[in-house]
């Protein structure tokens, strides 16, 4: 072949590509790992002077609101705007039916050619995507009309005036009830109200086999109600437009992406786009896709808004429109299981029927992380006259939910310590233990038994061998019945993402990270920051992520497509790598006759190894590298700034190119249950995750508690309610529509194990969606083993858990 | 046409009457405030500004007056986020009309950070924020619980924290940040 040149894309390309080994360290943790380390965000989130997007104001700034459908399924026959208009303090209106918005749909993220499509639209299947519609397919639909005026309440006012002629059309509420042969058809000129989706059917071995083998079949149904993410920041966007220039304050976790579709859309260039990304109040996904119409279609009616109005201004949302969508996992599930008398599961049939959207089909985790080798998954989707729905922390919900009720429901039948039954199945793609053992080994990772270890330190924290007792036998002393119930799965939190940064060491030494980050409080900027210091050799404190809040080339993974850490870890390691080679070539002038690799750096030093007495300060060869100076500077050298990238690839059944799970968490929980009034109490949570390697321990502490209150206020009292009667939904606000607060559980006990498997830097996997994932489930057979009766209808209201004992 | 005399409300028919009447009535007294408008101490310092009828507490301090910290979460009443120490009390600035405020103290999470109070400190140690939207309603409400308790039990702070809404699920830190300031707090007075 000769010499094969590598071109310089192909290089930096394949140096940013994730690698399949496992990543052994080269470096001392000096940092990384440590409690104690300032968070970098605390001190301005903490005295309040954190700027969020509804923080911002503008000179000369109007306030905008948009029209919303009072009716579940209607049609504007007729509007008029005339009193809205004459409103003094009225700038501008924007009509449905204005050329600039006309029919105008939502566009789609998904790369490739078809990268715009509308069918892509927020991932969420509701057929349609009209941005500012005619006819509302939902309660609350953005409908008719925008208005921009002075104030908000003017705006509030103005859209009270304008008078619209409704048609109201037949609605559904329930998706089975969608799918009947006789039931109105929703869409104008579809066949049915049954969605298409690619991952309908998932087949693996044969279960009629299966259930041959199995010594007991296990048939039963199961039910999630609606929750949705209710963030904390309600929605905004500010909007300003000079001459052709556009320039958006966005509350949204991809800036970047955002602002391409906003070009596509609107066919605006790129370069003449800025989107700023203030800090974000609560996210969990809600502002994650930038072509949801939270996002994607909220810019453009601000964008459009604001150019009719001639005026900068604030779309905003109250809270009751932050009610506009569900997590996709409102679902129906038959199950049909079969299993050995020792806990080996020999066939999972499900059969689950989504409303709106699947977020996942529900069987991919058995596929992820079990040696289960016949799986069968029918996963059917119907609109009904709700929300789009798309994922809620996170789109592994109805995966997690499935696994949950399969492998208790299993160990329940069997009368089997359901960890005994976790440990007999767990294996990857149909492979056993050995398989993975020889892939660990392989691969370079330690050789260690991920669930077992989790499993036998939470069974340790909960005192499991003593307090698990069969269904319904264990009355307390208060009159209350005890439950006791385990669930467990593998740690997803570590399956893509792209991104990019800069790592600049300044003039006097200290090092800044460069990128565009929307900040959603999971600390990660401190956890980088580590990470560049101990890479680089200096203090943490020398350290900072430049607060770059507008979209300035380099941008980072926010924390979803279920990846943060295991990309952005690698993207500033890899820069602060690079200009640690600057900084040393830069050196070099100070050290004669040694080369790059006999020097070393230590706490702000550059040092000679063979000789650390013979060292200079980064400050003192920093001070030479200008990115630019007044005319006389002959003696400058370029700024130390090193830049990288990287993609995190895939995972699952392509091997060759993908990666198997290997971590693994266990999760507990114990309840007391009110037989008398029906009210569950929540009395001790154990959250044990293998982070692979912790790099923050206080910040994965974080989402190991914290997960805990979302995944309990979903377990027992989130559910939004639509009156059947008219198709409204009844609980568009924070009284009616609850959530765990400090006094609704207790803290959850947090157990890090750390087995280096992970497959991010430093042997990392993530921890942010896993516990408010797995938690809601887990609260079933928790009252199972209390009462000895299943409640498969979830949330586990009083009313259903007396329904379940026959008291209601 | 009638005239209205500011400081007592009589009427008079020509001005040069009102005139008379103040100056010889009312000298010396201080000129009253126009309508709408009210005097509030905020973090120390002494404002008068001029407000609508329907503004809340809210829409004055943190759109009119640039205070970032008093967020708005839930909109109305559900969520604590927006609270600030007013006379010693922590409130609902939502909830609050800003016209009924006059004369008021005020102090809002910025005032409390830059009068460096040790909670502030003790927040950012435990990690008591994740996003942070609603930590400043924690700290105002935390803060407001140490004026007239110095030394809260577990129990009376979770009392307290009650009503604070933190999607985030930051509660556990809560009491332990209020705690290890408390006793900063207690240390220092008995210096």
């Amino acid at each position: 072949m000769g010499n094969v040149k590598i071109r310089p894309y192909e290089h930096l390309k394949k140096e940013g590509l994730y690698n399949l080994d496992a990543d052994i360290p080269t470096i001392t943790y000096n940092h990384i790992g440590k409690r104690g380390i300032r968070r970098i965000d605390g001190y301005a989130k903490a005295s309040g002077k954190a700027v969020y997007t509804r923080d911002i104001q503008i000179p000369g700034m109007l306030y905008a609101k948009v029209m919303r459908s009072p009716y579940a399924h209607a049609r504007i026959l007729k509007m008029d705007t005339k009193k809205a208009e004459a409103l003094p303090g009225v700038r501008a209106i924007l009509r449905y039916d204005d050329p600039e918005i006309k029919g105008r749909t939502l566009n789609g993220s998904v790369g490739g050619p078809d990268r715009m499509a509308s069918q892509f639209s927020g991932f969420a299947l509701k057929p349609e995507r009209v941005i500012l519609a005619e006819k509302a397919c939902f309660e609350g639909q953005a409908v008719g009309a925008v208005v921009a005026a002075d104030s908000e309440e003017i705006a509030i006012e103005a859209l009270r005036l304008i008078e619209v002629d409704w048609e109201q059309l037949p609605f559904i509420l329930d998706q089975e009830e969608a799918l009947r042969p006789d039931a109105p058809v929703l869409l104008p000129g579809a066949e049915s109200n049954k969605l298409a989706d690619f991952r309908e059917f998932v087949e693996k071995g044969d279960v009629e086999k299966g259930f041959k083998e199995a010594d007991k079949i296990i048939e039963f149904k199961a039910r999630r109600h609606a929750h949705l993410w209710a963030g904390a920041e309600m929605p905004s966007v500010v909007v300003r437009w000079t001459e052709d220039r556009l320039e958006l304050w966005n509350h949204s976790q991809h800036p970047y992406p955002g602002k391409l579709l906003l070009s596509e859309q609107l066919d605006i260039p790129m370069n003449k786009i800025t989107m700023y990304s203030p800090y974000q109040g609560c996210s969990f996904g809600e502002r994650c896709n930038p072509a949801d119409f939270s996002i994607n279609g909220m810019n453009v009616l601000a964008v459009l808004t604001a150019k009719k109005a001639e005026r900068p201004l604030k779309l905003l949302f109250d809270r009751s429109e932050k009610f506009y969508g569900e997590s996709g996992d409102m679902m129906v599930s038959y199950f049909k299981v079969g299993a050995k008398r020792d806990g080996t599961i020999t066939a999972v049939d499900m059969k689950n029927i989504f409303a709106v959207f699947q977020c996942t089909p529900g069987i991919e985790h058995f596929l992820d992380n079990t040696r289960i080798l016949n799986l069968r998954c029918k996963a059917l989707t119907a609109d009904v006259s709700k929300a789009p729905a798309w994922w809620d922390r996170c789109e592994q919900l109805p995966n997690t939910f499935c696994l949950t009720l399969v492998f208790d429901h299993v160990a329940a039948e069997l009368g089997l310590d359901p960890t005994l039954v976790a440990l007999k199945n767990d294996g990857c793609e149909g492979h056993g233990m050995d398989w993975l053992a020889k892939y660990k080994r392989e691969h370079g990772f330690p050789e260690r038994d991920s669930l077992k270890e989790c499993i036998d330190a939470g069974k340790k924290a909960i005192a499991w061998d003593k307090k698990w007792h069969p269904p319904g036998k264990n009355t307390l002393p208060n009159g209350k019945m005890h439950g006791i119930a385990f669930t467990w799965d593998h740690e997803w939190d570590d399956v893509r993402g792209t991104g990019s940064a800069a790592v600049w060491v300044e003039n006097d030494g200290t090092v800044s990270i460069v990128a565009q980050q929307a900040d959603i409080g999971v600390n990660p900027w401190t956890a980088y920051c580590q990470i560049v210091a101990d890479e680089l050799g200096v203090p943490v404190e020398d350290v900072t992520l430049k607060y770059l809040d507008s979209d300035h080339i380099f941008s980072l993974m926010s924390p979803d497509g279920s990846c943060n850490l295991c990309s952005n870890g690698f993207i500033v390691r890899k820069a602060a790598q690079k200009a640690r080679a600057l900084l040393l070539d830069l050196a070099l002038n100070s050290f004669e006759g040694l080369d790059v690799e006999s020097l070393d750096i230590k706490d702000r030093f550059v040092f000679e190894k063979a000789n650390p007495e013979n060292r200079k300060s980064i400050k003192d060869i920093a001070v030479l590298a200008m990115p630019m100076h007044n005319a006389v500077g002959t003696w400058t050298q370029p700024p130390i700034v090193g830049w990288a990238w990287h993609n995190h690839g895939i995972w699952g059944d392509a091997l060759e190119t993908g990666r198997p799970r290997l971590c693994r968490q266990a999760h507990f929980m114990e309840v007391e249950v009110d037989t008398e009034t029906g009210v569950v109490e929540v009395t001790k949570v154990v959250n044990v995750n293998d982070v692979g390697k912790a790099i923050s321990p206080e910040t994965i502490e974080g989402q190991m508690y914290g997960g805990t209150y979302m995944g309990v206020g979903r377990a027992l009292t989130e559910e939004m309610v639509w009156d059947p009667q008219t198709g409204v939904l009844l609980n568009r606000n924070l009284l009616d529509y609850k959530y765990a607060t400090i006094k609704d559980c207790v803290a959850a006990d947090t157990i890090i194990v750390e087995t280096q498997l992970g497959h991010g830097p430093y042997g990392t996997v993530g921890v942010g969606e896993d516990i408010a994932t797995m938690i809601p489930t887990l609260l079933g057979p928790a009252v199972f083993n209390a009462l000895g009766i299943w409640i498969d209808d979830f949330p586990i209201t009083p009313s259903k858990v007396l329904k379940a004992l026959g008291k209601a | 046409m009638k005239h209205l005399c500011p400081y007592c409300a009589t009427k008079f028919d020509a001005f040069e009457a009102l005139k008379e009447h103040a100056l010889s009535v009312h000298r010396g007294e201080a000129v009253p405030l126009p309508e709408g408008m009210i005097r509030l101490t905020v973090n120390g310092q002494a404002y008068q500004i001029q407000v609508q009828p329907e503004w809340t507490l809210n829409y004055l301090i943190h759109d009119k007056m640039g205070f970032t910290s008093p967020k708005m979460f839930c909109d109305r009443g559900a969520c604590g986020s927006c609270t600030v120490i007013m006379d010693g009390r922590p409130v609902l600035s939502c909830m609050s009309l800003a016209i009924e405020c006059d004369g008021k103290k005020i102090e809002t999470a910025e005032g409390i950070a830059d009068a460096g109070h040790p909670l502030i400190e003790s927040y950012v140690k435990h990690h008591c924020m994740q996003c942070g939207y609603c930590t400043p309603g924690f700290v105002t409400t935390a803060k407001a619980l140490l004026d007239r308790n110095p030394n809260p039990t577990e129990e009376e702070i979770v009392e307290a924290l009650g009503g604070n809404l933190c999607r985030c699920g930051t509660y556990p830190q809560h009491p332990k940040a209020i705690r290890e300031a408390a006793g900063r707090l207690r240390r220092k007075g008995g210096e």
